[in-house]
């Protein structure tokens, strides 16, 4: 549900900033088109806000993407994550940092100086983290003798990695002057995962929640600043052959 | 356009390999049961039932009964390396009733099972000592004569751990 609103408001955010572009547009005649090139930088604020309001969760992203021809961008995700899952009968934490690198392909044609995005993008990501199981519960199914009480191991595995691809979907929407807010959601699926010894991953920064199978979802709600380095003023078909 | 069609069809491909692992299934393997056969002392290759027989932990009141059976399941202990039963054998009869204890030893491995299950236990019984077995504090004999051991490690329940001839 939490989730839900989130990206209810997101869609209305990206909305409504289109909408007002839209207004901006005040002519008929088409002025030549300008595209322009650069860096954009931000954070995700859904790790950064969760980081105080959840008391098992300590987390940061960083966010970047490098406009490579008019509807490529090479993007990437840097965080580290702290994690404390709790799951009914196992207590684990989970302390980590990955990175995710990729592409985005925007589909969405803009009009004249509009500068937002609706894409889908691929990654491949990676992370090295350490896990603690804290505690957990002896499964048992007969009742005769009360339940064992909880067990407290606190062991510690060290040097877990994994590997894995996502599929990206998000858009971005300029808000203000080079600065844009993006959504996006990921599949992942696993590629390789080292588990420890009589243990599992439960967590894994940058992937999420494991579940039995391969595959996580994950999101993030971002701000970030764009650095224009340089501009183009022809038409696509040119920009292409200069690119190559 | 294809790309994009194609990106939705993984989409939707990864949706449906979510699996349910929230709930621990009851068909799961986890912390076994000991499994005790019971045989004709006579005939030792011929199972033979008990009869009323009552088996609780020495020193409590709570109890499985038995009747009619050659085969048994008993939990053991998960916290501690000792579990110590009373078997009564014809406990519905005072006349004839008897009880002998049998005390297991062994020694404990927790195994991670799943998120949802957790950890399971397998006890592995003492290679010297597996079991002692004595009389209770009324001397009326002992009504197990011969016990050996099948299987020390207790990790299933699809197999017989000890056999017990009477």
């Amino acid at each position: 549900m939490k989730h839900t609103s989130k990206f209810t408001f997101s869609l209305v955010l990206v909305l409504l900033s289109f909408l007002a572009n839209a207004q901006q547009k005040k002519t008929d005649s088409i002025p030549p088109k300008i595209e322009r090139y650069g860096i954009r930088v931000g954070a995700d604020l859904f790790k950064l806000t969760r980081s105080f309001y959840d008391k098992n969760y300590k987390g940061l992203e960083l966010v970047g993407d490098y406009r490579l021809t008019k509807n490529y961008y090479l993007a990437a995700e840097l965080g580290n994550e702290n994690k404390t899952t709790v799951d009914d009968r196992i207590n684990s934490t989970t302390k980590g940092t990955y990175i995710k690198a990729g592409f985005d392909y925007n589909s969405y044609e803009n009009w004249l100086d509009m500068r937002n995005m609706i894409f889908i993008g691929l990654r491949y990501g990676a992370s090295t983290f350490d896990q603690t199981l804290n505690s957990y519960k002896l499964y048992n199914t007969s009742t005769y003798f009360p339940e064992a009480p909880v067990v407290s191991p606190g062991t510690k595995f060290n040097g877990l990695t994994a590997q894995w691809l996502e599929v990206v979907v998000g858009m971005k929407a300029e808000v203000l002057k080079n600065i844009y807010v993006g959504f996006s959601v990921r599949m992942n699926r696993m590629i390789s995962n080292k588990k420890p010894d009589n243990f599992d991953n439960l967590y894994i920064p940058g992937f999420n929640r494991t579940y039995n199978g391969d595959f996580g979802v994950g999101l993030n709600y971002t701000v970030s600043y764009f650095l224009p380095l340089y501009k183009t003023k022809s038409t696509p078909k040119k920009e292409e052959k200069k690119k190559k | 356009m294809k790309k994009l069609i194609l990106l939705f069809f993984l989409l939707s491909l990864s949706f449906s390999s979510c699996e349910k692992d929230d709930i621990c299934d009851e068909a799961t393997s986890t912390t076994s049961k000991l499994v005790i056969e019971f045989y004709d002392a006579l005939h030792p290759t011929v199972l033979k039932n008990v009869t009323n027989l009552k088996v609780k932990e020495a020193g409590v009141t709570t109890f499985f009964a038995f009747d009619a059976v050659s085969k048994i399941e008993l939990p053991l202990k998960t916290n501690e390396d000792i579990t110590k039963y009373s078997f009564v054998n014809n406990s519905s009869d005072t006349t004839i009733d008897n009880e002998d204890f049998l005390q297991f030893n062994y020694t404990r491995e927790n195994i991670f099972v799943s998120r949802a299950c957790g950890f399971k236990t397998v006890f592995t019984l003492d290679p010297t000592t597996p079991y002692v077995k004595s009389d209770a504090s009324i001397t009326d004999g002992i009504w197990m004569q011969t016990i050996t051991v099948n299987t020390f490690n207790i990790i299933t329940e699809n197999e017989t751990h000890i056999k017990i001839y009477f």
